[in-house]
């Protein structure tokens, strides 16, 4: 029982360096925002001797705070929404049809998720030209709806199985047609895997460097992460801006994790068992 | 009849439709093209080009030095990854799941860098990398801390290690987590009271259980290794000269900056595709044999 005890003390205090050392990059970059330049280079490691804001003030403009979320915000939504809506109605369908013609449509889409995107970048760029979605915010929220289709697809394929098809039944025969048997009966009971949907196809977009700075070329259209981007490559000296752009960057993903962690976790792991 | 089938066929099509077209547009046309243009020599302006058949490939795999470089530079990489990520993983995963109490507070912690975007993560090591570490070796007189992190070639592979570990680990985290939770409490206390140590019960009765978890990261981490761009974008950006760079930012740097080569480019793109898909169906194949034995 003893060595029970001093080996569960043990694992204690090996996470709590572990964690210290993984927090550590986060908390370097916090405090160290807060000081201005000649406190920095005294010492990165100790606490500001008194908080500035300016670099805050200053990073706040810079990366054109307000309008760049707004920006992640637009296309977040409307590529989830778009998701959501075009995969719940085609992976039900597809789920319950099995002709060959939806087999065939159902593989194509699965065996997309194996196209690594670095492979189709040039070609979709070129493609998102043609059809004029390049530059803007909503052209790019409809080129994400095209990429993050076949997964949701794949998830809701899985989850309308477990549906029983009586449901369609006793709704067509009250009345329903397909549409709405689709949208009053069928989705509302696809909301746990929606919100697992969501989940995965947020911390994705939000969090997606390489398509942004692909698809958007006015600097009034950039993400959060895209701004912050530019500034890091405009100011790549000046440390206290950066650390703010930073953590300005990071502030709206760190609250999104304090309310919908559970959710979160539960989505990735869901997300991660179903695949 | 006939009308009932039409009927029935048109509101298969409403339904798969609006998926389907974007899907094409954006995923199904440009991997096809992608293949189409990689055998030719089209410089992305012209209207016409010339099939070159398997020239292009040829070229990059045999007279492009640079290509060549980021892709054993990417494979050392991927090794790493996929062992040093994984390791961590479980490790983590199984110290936490012996915390009562405290297990909620580590796995919120540990996932929390996965949340902060791969790109931002880069950046904010960079601080420690190029700023904090060579004054905390100028503070403490200890040489570690002061390499050249980030201009060192041989050093810097490690830092963009370290940044895609810290980034990384934490996702793969909670599927070990969600695997050990579907371990029976019961089966561990059989082993303990048949005299196994915590190690061989880790070994004989948790390992066995929790394969197909260790099947899905490794595929995820094989799959993601190989994509790998903006940690080292952030860091490094492939520098000092192309001594870093990976195949993603080579096939970048070739099809972005007005090099006009379309065809090369593409043709990079294919074999990078293909070498994923072998990797990983070889992975599959060898876990997914080893999950029904056990």
């Amino acid at each position: 029982m003893r060595q029970k005890k001093s080996t569960s003390l043990l694992v204690g205090i090996l996470l709590a360096i572990a964690a210290a050392i993984s927090f550590f990059p986060i908390y370097l970059a916090i405090i160290n925002s807060f000081k201005t330049q000649g406190d920095m280079f005294r010492s990165f490691i100790s606490l500001p001797t008194q908080i500035s804001f300016d670099n805050y003030a200053q990073a706040f403009d810079k990366i054109n705070l307000l309008g760049s979320t707004f920006n992640s915000v637009v296309i977040s939504v409307l590529g989830i929404g778009g998701i959501v809506l075009c995969a719940s109605l085609a992976g039900y369908k597809l789920s319950r049809t099995s002709e060959l013609l939806s087999q065939i449509i159902f593989f194509l889409f699965i065996a997309s998720m194996l196209v690594p995107f670095h492979s189709i970048m040039i070609p979709l760029t070129r493609m998102a030209k043609t059809l004029s979605v390049q530059g803007s915010t909503y052209g790019l929220a409809v080129v994400y709806i095209g990429l993050g289709v076949n997964m949701a697809i794949f998830l809701y394929h899985g989850f309308v199985k477990s549906i029983p098809r009586e449901l369609e039944e006793a709704a067509q025969m009250d009345g329903c047609n397909e549409y709405q048997t689709f949208f009053r009966i069928i989705f509302p009971l696809l909301v746990p895997i929606t919100v697992t949907i969501a989940i995965l196809d947020f911390l994705w977009i939000w969090n997606d460097f390489l398509l942004p700075l692909l698809m958007l070329t006015d600097s009034a259209d950039f993400t959060l992460i895209l701004s912050t981007n530019t500034l890091f490559g405009e100011y790549n000296k000046d440390w206290s801006l950066i650390l703010s752009a930073l953590v300005l960057t990071a502030i709206p993903v760190i609250i999104i994790y304090a309310f919908f962690q559970r959710f979160i976790m539960h989505g990735i792991a869901e997300g991660a068992v179903k695949g | 009849m006939l009308a009932k089938g039409f009927r029935k066929y048109a509101i298969f099509i409403s339904f798969i439709a609006p998926a389907f077209v974007l899907y094409a547009a954006f995923l199904l046309i440009p991997t096809i093209g992608g293949m189409f243009y990689s055998f030719t020599d089209w410089n992305g302006l012209n209207p016409d080009y010339d099939f070159i058949g398997l020239g292009n490939f040829v070229e990059a795999l045999k007279e492009d030095p640079d290509f060549i470089h980021s892709l054993l530079f990417t494979l050392k990489y991927v090794l790493f990854m996929v062992v040093l990520q994984n390791v961590f993983a479980l490790g983590l995963a199984v110290l936490i799941e012996t915390r009562a109490r405290s297990k909620g507070f580590f796995r919120t912690i540990f996932f929390m860098p996965n949340m902060i975007s791969t790109i931002i993560s880069a950046f904010m090591w960079t601080f420690v990398f190029a700023q904090v570490l060579p004054q905390l070796a100028e503070k403490t007189g200890i040489a570690f801390f002061g390499q050249s992190w980030i201009g060192n070639p041989d050093v810097s592979f490690f830092s963009i290690l370290i940044v895609s570990l810290w980034n990384g680990v934490g996702y793969m985290m909670i599927i070990y987590l969600a695997g050990l939770q579907g371990v029976p409490q019961s089966l561990r206390e059989a082993s303990v009271i048949d005299g196994a140590t915590p190690f061989q019960t880790f070994r004989n009765v948790t390992l066995p259980m929790i394969t197909h978890a260790i099947t899905i990261c490794f595929f995820l981490t094989l799959n993601g290794a190989f994509k790998v761009f903006e940690a080292v974008y952030g860091l490094t950006g492939g520098g000092p000269g192309r001594s870093t760079q990976v195949i993603t930012m080579n096939i970048y740097e070739e099809a972005f900056s007005n090099n006009f080569r379309y065809g090369y480019a593409s043709a990079k793109s294919v074999i990078l595709f293909m070498i994923i898909l072998i990797f990983t169906f070889i992975q599959i194949q060898v876990m997914k044999k080893r999950e029904v034995e056990a």
